[in-house]
């Protein structure tokens, strides 16, 4: 019996890694390509396309150089930060009281509000009177038209409310038996203990707002606004409709090589993000908290 | 204390609501309901009779206005990865000293993210003053519409006076005028297309060298070529790697790159415009089904690239460059222009594609393709009219036809281009980072192919120079567009005015999923499944479409 149970568990094991290892292909193989386009030279791509292995030493980043080297590379670089790093910090500001207030079960309005959120996540406005609201408060050509209006997110409001009602009550007790008002409690005790959820929901608006594309492009009239995804899809645009015009940028990258240096160059900064924010994603302790 | 921690926190809460809420904060302001303005009629000063004969005073000019005109152009970039003209460019100080504009330039995008940008406008009654319909579909004649119907845009006649340098260069084409005119007014300002009829059938020379072979002319020897090419290494490599054609599906259908094939059978694209009295789909003609044979049999003979019917432009352009394929159906400047032909010339500095005429089907017909000739449309709000704008709007258009013209186009004479002695632009003897050509120039050109540029000869060949391959051949890219455009077309432009179904998508994919089908042979293609076809097509509203079609070109008086 003992024997069966042990054999069933190892073909169970091996039929788990064999699994898990077709998906981990199934997700390793394009972005493999991607890479391995992005690295390609011209010479070898335009005689035989992309071959599913490259050695390392015919790689060349003149894709990368081409876009990084361009004159609005920077200066939409330091845009996109400025959107992601605002917007998060916006977004979290605005985020955190909500869930806080929608945590408090004794809060008077609590159903009502609730129910309130509940609708909007429900049923999305469209664009038009989001258009008239952000022009009608003369936001055009701001960074802000880009931030407000998905500034409060109800998904990461519901998370961030339900990790809140997982903290102990006895805690928020404690500190108002100590004659701290609930602006008190929040700051002094509930932020402490909410690093993992702040860091995640923090994160979450951080990729939201990186990844951002269509707003800037509806708001942001001003060429020396336009965030990194507009910038590069402007480059991918002009590389592929070279023939409509006399003067090409890219002579040295093939339009392939381009998307896929855009690509990786845009999720590179998020992959570095996430291992750093990982480690503050176990749990706080609260050892001493409930017992004082 | 409690209690207003609370109110504190609820008020904060609701605040943070009212910036994720999306209400309105106040309803769209309605289109064009403006109040006429009542211009007091000016008093005639009275004049003292006198006995002597007065001397005709002179009509005084007319003084501009004491404070500069704003002017809103949104138009796309001739290249969009270049940005917007800075702030101080020149062109903008010399609009303001020469016609007291002050003028703002912003860049919208191309296509779907385009035409939200301006509907979002359009619905908050915000359009600008000077704008370019944008359409995903390229209808941006549909686009104008529209608008139109909906009050946001001004006519355009009185304005026309305005500029006759302009309407002599740009607007010069009778029925582009026509297909932006609705209700006896002029909506639009339609700009010429960018090179029509820019695409053609060309095929490798050195390959026809190789095998000895001749250019085909016929249906039946473009197919005898491309057996060779496949069978019989032309690029003489000792590999069995090339096909004869090459090509990709652009439209319904087989697409707009195999009509120079199905026009040898008097049936190119969707509509028979070529036959006027007999106005209605192609598919309806006896001779469709044999030229879908006749297209089906170089599918079944495997002389042309597998992945046709699935490969994108980009993906078909880098297999050219890689010699996959020696007969295709190609852009002029993409196959030609220097910097597009760099990649093959290097790869094969011997290789050599040459222009071919439009082949000749079994009953003698033979068309090349079919001219659409959808080009820009620019617009003026309703809101700019009504402001006053439209003559300020008129002169900044025939200034950029006249003065502005060589600045918005090159830049400024001796500095980023020169005339030399034949007339032609030049960049000889200018320092290369400021010729008109070098990447820095670009922001400061992006209005040519949209508002300056209209096809003249000193243009074309400043825009595609002739220069030498590496084996020493000259190219001349001017010898393909005026090869190209000698062919015969068939005058498409027509299908402007022609309003899509209401099911169209259904009407779309039947069509194009049925010919497929056919093609490739998951269909057998014979005269009972032929029907069948066609039956199935008028149960997703062909019939409708083509009695549609006809009265909308009736009404456009291009039927008649």
């Amino acid at each position: 019996m003992l024997q069966t149970r042990t054999r069933d568990a190892v073909v169970y094991q091996i039929g788990l890694a064999i699994f898990l290892t077709i998906i981990l292909l199934l997700i390793l193989i394009p972005f493999w390509r991607v890479i391995v386009t992005a690295v390609i030279p011209l010479d070898i791509y335009t005689h035989q396309g992309v071959p599913f292995f490259l050695s390392p030493t015919k790689w060349t980043f003149e894709a990368f150089k081409q876009l990084l080297t361009h004159s609005m590379f920077p200066r939409a670089a330091l845009n996109s930060v400025i959107i992601t790093v605002l917007g998060a910090a916006i977004s979290l500001f605005l985020t955190v009281p909500l869930a806080y207030g929608l945590s408090t079960r004794s809060m008077p309005g609590r159903k009502v509000i609730m129910t309130f959120v509940l609708i909007i996540y429900l049923f999305s406005p469209g664009l038009i009177p989001v258009y008239l609201l952000i022009t009608g408060m003369k936001l055009t050509n701001n960074y802000l038209a880009i931030i407000l209006p998905p500034a409060v997110s109800v998904y990461n409001t519901l998370v961030m409310m339900g990790f809140f009602e997982g903290l102990p009550e006895e805690l928020k007790e404690s500190a108002r038996l100590d004659g701290a008002n609930e602006l008190q409690v929040l700051l002094r005790i509930i932020l402490p203990l909410s690093k993992p959820i702040l860091l995640t929901i923090g994160l979450f608006y951080a990729v939201y707002f990186w990844n951002e594309f269509f707003t800037p492009i509806l708001y942001l009239n001003d060429n020396d606004l336009i965030p990194l995804p507009v910038l590069l899809r402007n480059i991918l645009i002009s590389a592929s409709f070279n023939e409509y015009v006399e003067y090409n940028a890219f002579s040295s990258s093939s339009l392939e090589s381009l998307k896929s240096a855009g690509v990786l160059i845009t999720m590179l900064p998020m992959l570095m993000l996430y291992p750093w924010i990982q480690r503050y994603f176990t749990k706080g302790t609260l050892v001493g908290g409930v017992k004082g | 204390m409690k209690k207003w921690n609370f109110v504190l926190i609820a008020v904060l809460l609701v605040m943070s609501q009212v910036l994720a809420a999306c209400a309105p904060a106040a309803t769209p302001t309605e289109p064009a309901a403006t109040e006429p303005v009542v211009v007091e009629p000016t008093k005639v000063p009275e004049v003292e009779p006198t006995k002597e004969p007065v001397e005709p005073t002179a009509v005084p000019e007319p003084t501009k206005p004491p404070e500069p005109i704003d002017i809103l152009l949104w138009a796309q970039a001739t290249v969009t990865e270049a940005g917007a003209p800075p702030d101080d460019w020149i062109a903008y100080e010399r609009i303001l000293e020469e016609l007291n504009i002050n003028l703002t330039y912003v860049i919208i995008p191309t296509g779907a993210d385009g035409e939200a940008k301006l509907n979002a406008v359009a619905a908050a009654n915000d359009l600008p003053d000077l704008f370019q319909l944008v359409s995903a579909s390229g209808d941006s004649r549909g686009a104008l519409k529209r608008l139109v119907d909906l009050g946001l845009v001004a006519p355009v006649d009185d304005l026309m006076p305005l500029m006759p340098e302009r309407v002599k260069l740009h607007y010069n084409d009778p029925l582009a005028i026509d297909l932006v005119t609705f209700d006896g007014k002029q909506y639009g300002l339609p700009e010429p297309p960018p090179l029509p009829r820019r695409e053609g059938f060309v095929i490798r020379q050195d390959w026809l060298d190789k095998l000895d072979l001749e250019a085909p002319t016929t249906p039946e020897e473009i197919l005898a070529v491309a057996k060779a090419f496949t069978e019989q290494d032309p690029d003489g490599n000792g590999q069995n790697d090339t096909y004869g054609l090459g090509g990709f599906i652009v439209g319904q259908g087989l697409g707009n790159r195999f009509d120079f094939i199905m026009g040898a059978y008097g049936v190119p694209g969707l509509w028979n415009f070529n036959d006027p009295g007999n106005f209605g789909l192609n598919v309806r003609n006896p001779l469709y089904p044999e030229a879908l044979a006749f297209f089906k049999s170089i599918v079944d003979a495997k002389v042309i690239d597998p992945d046709w019917p699935t490969l994108t432009r980009d993906d078909f352009r880098a297999r050219w460059k890689q010699g996959l394929f020696g007969i295709m159906w190609e852009d002029f400047a993409a196959l030609s222009n220097k910097s597009n032909y760099e990649p093959f010339d290097t790869n094969f500095p011997e290789g050599e594609w040459i222009p071919v005429a439009a082949p000749v089907g079994p009953n003698f017909e033979s068309f090349y393709g079919v001219y659409t000739g959808r080009g820009q449309i620019f617009a003026i709000s309703q809101k700019a009219a009504d402001d006053g704008k439209g003559e300020a709007i008129a002169r900044l258009l025939e200034w950029m036809a006249t003065d502005g013209y060589y600045l918005l186009g090159f830049g400024e004479e001796g500095v980023n281009f020169i005339i030399d002695a034949n007339g032609n632009i030049s960049t000889e003897g200018l320092d290369p980072a400021q010729a008109y050509t070098a990447a820095e120039r670009q922001p400061f050109t992006q209005m040519r192919n949209q508002l300056v540029f209209y096809n003249s000869e000193q243009e074309i060949a400043a825009r595609y120079p002739t220069y030498n391959t590496l084996n020493g051949r000259l190219m001349e890219p001017m010898k393909f567009l005026t090869f190209f455009q000698g062919q015969p077309w068939v005058d498409g432009r027509g299908i402007q005015v022609i309003l899509p179904l209401e099911n169209a998508a259904d009407f779309d994919r039947f069509y194009s999923e049925g010919i497929l089908q056919f093609v490739l042979g998951q269909k057998e293609l014979n005269d009972t499944t032929w029907a069948e076809y066609l039956t199935g097509l008028d149960g997703v509203g062909a019939a409708d479409y083509e009695a549609s079609a006809k009265q909308n070109l009736i009404d456009a008086g291009l039927l008649k």
